[in-house]
C-alpha cells in the first residue's frame, strides 16, 4: 500500500515537469525571436542607481518570530488530530492549554505593536 | 469508500485542472480570447533583466504550477483521487506552502525593485494567512479523526463540515484566495507595482507563473469541497457530478467576492489575521474537539 | 515556419497595449483609452507584458535621458509602437500598430520580406498626410529616425531589427542599457566591470539610516512616468529601504511649451481669459475630471470593477450623455464606493494632509476641503461628482470670478497642481510602497497644468 500510494505522485511529478519542459519547447519553436532580450528593470521608465537586489527591510520581522512559534506547534497538531478519541480529555486539555499560552503571546505581541508597520 | 484511481489518472489530472482553470479564467475575464493571450505569450521573445538570477526565476516559475498540480494528487473527483495518501492533508499543506518559495524566487530573481517588492509582499501575506489556514484544515481533520482526505469525505456522509464548522470554512476560503495571491489578495502581483513578482516576466516564464497561479487558485478552491462540503456526497446525481458542481459553486463565490472588495494590504490584514482570525480558528478547533470527545 | 507566422498572426490580433501618456496629452489618453475599451484589447502593466506601446503625446525626455526609448527597448519582440498626437487619430494609430504587428508576424524569420513591410508602412503613412506632417514637424519623432536611418530603426517592426542583428544582439543591447542605466548627475560608468563593487556598471545598494533608527540597504528608485495608473509626466525619485519610501523628490516632465490649455481646467481657463463658458460645460468637465481621478484611485487600490465603471462614466459625461442617463449610473457608483467598508478600512489613515498644512503649501480644491487622509479626499471627489451632475444641464453662463477647477483655484501662473506636486514629498516620506501609490493617486496632480502656455485661447477639442 505504502509504495503504491506514492507511485502516482511520482508519475504526476514526471508528467507536470514534462509539461513545463514541453511548454518551453513550444516557446522555443514558435517564438518570434530566438535570442533573449536583455534589458534593465522597470519602475516606470527610469532605472535605479543600484542593483535592486539588496538586504530588504523586512518590517514584519517580529511577525515571523510569532509565526515560527505557532508553526512548530502545528507540527504537533497534525498527529494530535488522530489520537484525540483514544487519549481522551487530557489530549484536548493539553493542546488547548498550549494554544492558549501561544495566544497570550500573540496578545502581548499585538499590544507591543508587532502587527502594525505603517 | 474512497479508492485510488488507475495510474493513467495521473496524466488526465493535469489536463483536467488546466481545463477548469481555463474555464474559470475565461469566465473571470468575461471573454473567450484566452487562447489568444496564451499564444501571445508563447510567441514572445525571452526577456532577461540585467544581472538577473535566471536560475531562480526558472525555479520559481516552474515550482508554482508543479506545486499546484502535485497538491491536487489528493483531490478526489467523486470518491476517487489520483492517490489517497494516508497524510493527504499534510501533503496538500506542504505543496501549497511551496508557493511561498515560488513567488519569492520569482520576485527576487529579475533584479528589479518592483518585482522584489512583490516577492516580499507574498511572504508577509503568507505570515498572515498560513496560520488560520492550517488551523482550519486541522479542524476538518479533527472532525474526521484522520489526515486522509478520503476519510474526511466519508465522515461527511451525514452532515457537511461546513455546517458545523462554519468559521473554519470561512477562514479556509479566505486563505484559498490568499495562497493563490488572487482577487483581493493579489498584492504580490498588484497593478500598483506594475505586476509585482510578475512584472519582469515575459513569454513562457510569464505563462507558467500566471497559469500556475490560476491552477493553484482552482486547486485551493476545489480542495474546500472534500474538506468542508462533503466531497462527492449528495443525492440523485453521481458523485463526480456533485464534486464538479460544488467546485464550480465555490469558484463562482470567490470570483464574485473579488469584484466586491479592493486589494487587501498586508500591513492592515496581518493584524486582523492574528488578532481576530487566529483566535476564532482556535475556538472553532476547541468546539470540534469537544464534539469529537463526546461521540 | 508557416505555422509560426500563422500563430503569430492569431496571437497578435488583439495585442496587449502599454499606454504611456506624456504630460499635456490628456485628450489623446482619453481617446486611446476609449478606443482600447471598445476594441477590448488587454492593457499591459509594464513593458514585459506589452506587444504594442502607445505613446499618447510626445514623451518629454529628462535631460539627456531618453526614457521612452529605454522603455521601448525593454519590450520583448514581437512588438510595435505608435504615437498618438491627436485624439482623432487614436483609432487609426492603434489599428496601424496592430497591422504593423501582423505584418511583422507574417514576415518574421524571412529577412528579404522586410522591405515590403516597410513600404506598407510608408503607404499607410501616406494615406494620412496630416499625421505624418505633425510627426516630421516635431523634430524628435521616430518617423524621422525611421526615414533617415533606414529600416533597422523601423519603429513598427522592432523585432525585424532584432532579427537582423542576430547573435550580436545581446552584446549591443548590454552596452546600450549600460548607458541607459546611468542617470544625469551620477557618474557615467558605462562598462564599469572594473569598478570597485560595481556589477555591469551599477553598484550594489549601500546602507543608510532608516526611519526606525536602523541602518539598512537603501535603493534609489525613480518611479514613473510610465507606471500604470500614474499621473502623466510625474517622476518621483525615491530612496527605498525594503518597500518603505525613506525620502522622495518630485520631478515633472512637462513639454517646454504647450499650445493647448490643460484639458481638465480648460473651461475655467477660458472663462478667465474672457471667453463665454456655460455652467454645464464646467460641471461636465469637473465631473469627468473627478471620475478620472476616482477611477485611477480605485485602480491603485486594486478595485478594478468600479474603477472601470468610473472610467466608462467619465467618457459618457464627456460624450454629452443626458443628465437623466448620467444621474442613476453615477449615483449607483458613488453609493457603492461610499458603502464599501473594506475600502474605508484600507485607505483611511493614508497620507493625512490637514487643512492647516494644506494651506501652508497653498493647496486649494478637494485636497484642502478634505482636511484628512486619502479616503477623505475620495469622499470629496464623490460629493463633487454628485453635485456636478445636477449642474450638467444648466446653460447659464459661468461666473468669471472665484474660478475653482477640479484640482483647485484656477491661476495660470500658479496652477493648483503645482501645489499638489509640492506637497507630495512630505506626504510620501516614511510610507510603505502601496500607501505611497495611494497618496499619489489621492492627490492626482494634473501635470498638464504645469506646462507653460504660449498660445492665447484654446482650440477646439474632442
Amino acid at each position: 500500500m505504502r509504495s503504491t500510494a506514492w507511485e502516482p505522485v511520482a508519475v504526476l511529478l514526471a508528467v507536470v515537469v514534462g509539461g513545463v519542459l514541453l511548454l518551453h519547447g513550444v516557446g522555443v519553436a514558435v517564438r518570434a525571436v530566438r535570442e533573449p532580450l536583455t534589458t534593465g528593470p522597470f519602475s516606470g521608465g527610469f532605472e535605479p542607481r543600484e542593483h535592486p537586489v539588496s538586504r530588504f527591510h523586512v518590517r514584519w520581522y517580529p511577525v515571523t518570530m510569532v509565526f515560527l512559534a505557532f508553526d512548530m506547534e502545528m507540527l504537533f497538531m497534525y498527529p494530535w488530530t488522530k489520537v484525540v478519541p483514544e487519549v481522551g480529555t487530557s489530549a484536548v486539555v493539553e493542546m488547548f492549554l498550549f494554544l492558549g499560552i501561544l495566544l497570550a503571546g500573540v496578545g502581548y505581541a499585538w499590544r507591543e505593536g508587532a502587527f502594525r508597520w505603517t | 469508500m474512497a479508492e485510488t484511481a488507475p495510474l493513467w489518472a495521473a496524466v488526465v489530472l493535469p489536463v483536467a485542472l488546466v481545463l477548469v482553470a481555463w474555464a474559470a479564467a475565461s469566465v473571470d475575464a468575461r471573454s473567450a480570447g484566452l487562447g489568444r493571450a496564451v499564444l501571445r505569450l508563447l510567441v514572445q521573445q525571452r526577456r532577461l533583466t540585467r544581472a538577473a538570477d535566471v536560475l531562480l526565476v526558472r525555479v520559481g516559475t516552474t515550482l508554482l504550477p508543479v506545486a499546484a498540480v502535485l497538491a491536487a494528487v489528493v483531490l478526489p473527483l467523486g470518491f476517487r483521487s489520483v492517490s489517497d495518501l494516508p497524510d493527504g492533508i499534510v501533503w496538500f499543506n506542504a505543496m501549497e506552502a511551496l508557493a511561498w518559495a515560488a513567488v519569492w524566487l520569482t520576485g527576487w530573481g529579475p533584479n528589479s525593485a518592483l518585482s522584489l517588492i512583490g516577492g516580499y509582499r507574498f511572504l508577509a501575506q503568507g505570515l498572515a494567512y498560513e496560520l488560520p489556514h492550517m488551523l482550519a484544515i486541522t479542524t476538518a481533520a479533527l472532525g474526521a479523526e484522520s489526515l486522509r482526505v478520503g476519510a474526511l469525505v466519508d465522515a461527511q456522509a451525514g452532515l457537511w463540515f461546513a455546517v458545523w464548522m462554519p468559521v473554519a470554512f470561512g477562514v479556509y476560503l479566505l486563505s484559498a484566495l490568499a495562497m493563490a495571491f488572487w482577487g483581493p489578495f493579489d498584492q504580490p502581483v498588484g497593478t500598483d507595482v506594475a505586476g509585482g513578482a510578475a512584472s519582469e516576466l515575459a513569454g513562457v516564464d510569464r505563462l507558467l507563473f500566471l497559469g500556475g497561479r490560476w491552477l493553484l487558485f482552482v486547486v485551493a478552491a476545489a480542495f474546500s469541497v472534500p474538506l468542508f462540503l462533503g466531497g462527492g456526497q449528495g443525492p440523485f446525481l453521481p458523485a463526480w457530478a456533485w464534486t464538479v458542481l460544488k467546485t464550480a459553486a465555490v469558484l463562482g463565490l470567490l470570483m464574485w467576492a473579488r469584484r466586491r472588495v479592493p486589494t487587501v494590504r498586508m500591513e492592515r490584514y496581518v493584524e486582523l489575521a492574528w488578532v481576530v482570525l487566529t483566535p476564532l480558528a482556535v475556538a472553532q478547533a476547541l468546539v470540534v474537539a469537544v464534539v469529537v470527545l463526546g461521540r | 515556419m508557416d505555422l509560426r507566422n500563422r500563430l503569430g498572426r492569431v496571437a497578435l490580433d488583439r495585442p496587449a497595449v502599454l499606454l504611456v501618456t506624456a504630460a499635456g496629452a490628456t485628450r489623446e489618453r482619453l481617446a486611446v483609452e476609449a478606443e482600447l475599451a471598445r476594441r477590448r484589447w488587454p492593457r499591459a502593466s509594464g513593458p514585459a507584458a506589452a506587444d504594442l506601446v502607445a505613446f499618447a503625446g510626445a514623451p518629454a525626455p529628462a535631460g539627456d535621458d531618453d526614457w521612452a526609448e529605454r522603455l521601448w527597448n525593454g519590450v520583448p519582440a514581437p512588438k510595435a509602437r505608435v504615437r498618438v498626437r491627436d485624439p482623432e487619430h487614436a483609432a487609426h494609430a492603434l489599428e496601424h500598430g496592430r497591422m504593423a504587428l501582423l505584418v511583422g508576424a507574417g514576415t518574421q524569420g524571412r529577412q528579404e520580406q522586410r522591405e515590403p513591410a516597410g513600404h506598407e508602412r510608408h503607404d499607410a503613412d501616406g494615406e494620412h498626410p496630416p499625421q505624418h506632417d505633425g510627426h516630421t514637424a516635431s523634430g524628435r519623432s521616430e518617423h524621422d529616425g525611421h526615414t533617415t536611418s533606414g529600416p533597422s530603426e523601423h519603429d513598427g517592426h522592432g523585432h525585424d531589427a532584432h532579427q537582423d542583428h542576430g547573435g550580436s544582439h545581446a552584446g549591443t543591447d548590454q552596452g546600450h542599457h549600460g548607458h541607459g542605466g546611468s542617470h544625469p548627475g551620477t557618474d557615467h560608468d558605462h562598462h564599469g566591470h572594473h569598478m570597485g563593487g560595481a556589477i555591469l556598471g551599477l553598484p550594489m545598494a549601500e546602507r543608510a539610516d532608516d526611519r526606525d533608527g536602523l541602518r539598512l540597504d537603501r535603493l534609489h528608485v525613480p518611479l514613473g512616468p510610465a507606471l500604470p495608473d500614474w499621473p502623466a509626466g510625474l517622476v518621483v525619485r525615491t530612496e527605498l529601504q525594503g518597500d518603505v519610501v525613506q525620502r522622495a523628490s518630485v520631478e515633472a516632465l512637462v513639454p517646454p511649451r504647450s499650445s493647448r490649455p490643460a484639458f481638465w481646467s480648460e473651461p475655467w481657463l477660458r472663462s478667465a481669459a474672457g471667453a463665454p463658458v456655460t455652467v454645464d460645460e464646467a460641471a461636465r468637465r469637473r465631473c469627468a475630471a473627478h471620475l478620472d481621478s476616482v477611477g485611477r484611485f480605485l485602480a491603485v487600490a486594486g478595485w478594478r470593477d468600479p474603477a472601470a465603471v468610473a472610467r466608462r462614466a467619465r467618457d459618457q459625461v464627456l460624450g454629452g450623455a443626458s443628465v437623466a442617463d448620467l444621474r442613476s449610473g453615477l449615483r449607483t457608483l458613488t453609493r457603492r464606493v461610499r458603502r464599501s467598508w473594506t475600502l474605508r478600512w484600507l485607505t483611511s489613515g493614508v497620507g493625512v494632509l490637514s487643512s492647516t498644512q494644506a494651506q501652508r503649501y497653498g493647496v486649494t480644491g478637494p485636497a484642502l476641503l478634505a482636511d484628512g487622509d486619502a479616503y477623505d479626499r475620495l469622499l470629496v471627489w464623490l460629493e463633487e461628482i454628485d453635485r456636478a451632475v445636477d449642474a450638467c444641464d444648466d446653460r447659464s453662463p459661468l461666473a468669471s470670478h472665484a474660478l475653482n477647477g477640479p484640482r483647485g483655484r484656477i491661476a495660470p501662473e500658479a496652477p493648483a497642481s503645482r501645489t499638489l506636486v509640492d506637497v507630495l514629498p512630505v506626504l510620501l516620506e516614511g510610507t510603505e510602497f502601496a500607501c505611497a501609490r495611494l497618496v499619489v493617486a489621492s492627490l492626482d496632480p494634473d501635470l498638464d497644468e504645469l506646462a507653460p502656455q504660449h498660445a492665447r485661447g484654446g482650440h477646439a477639442h474632442g
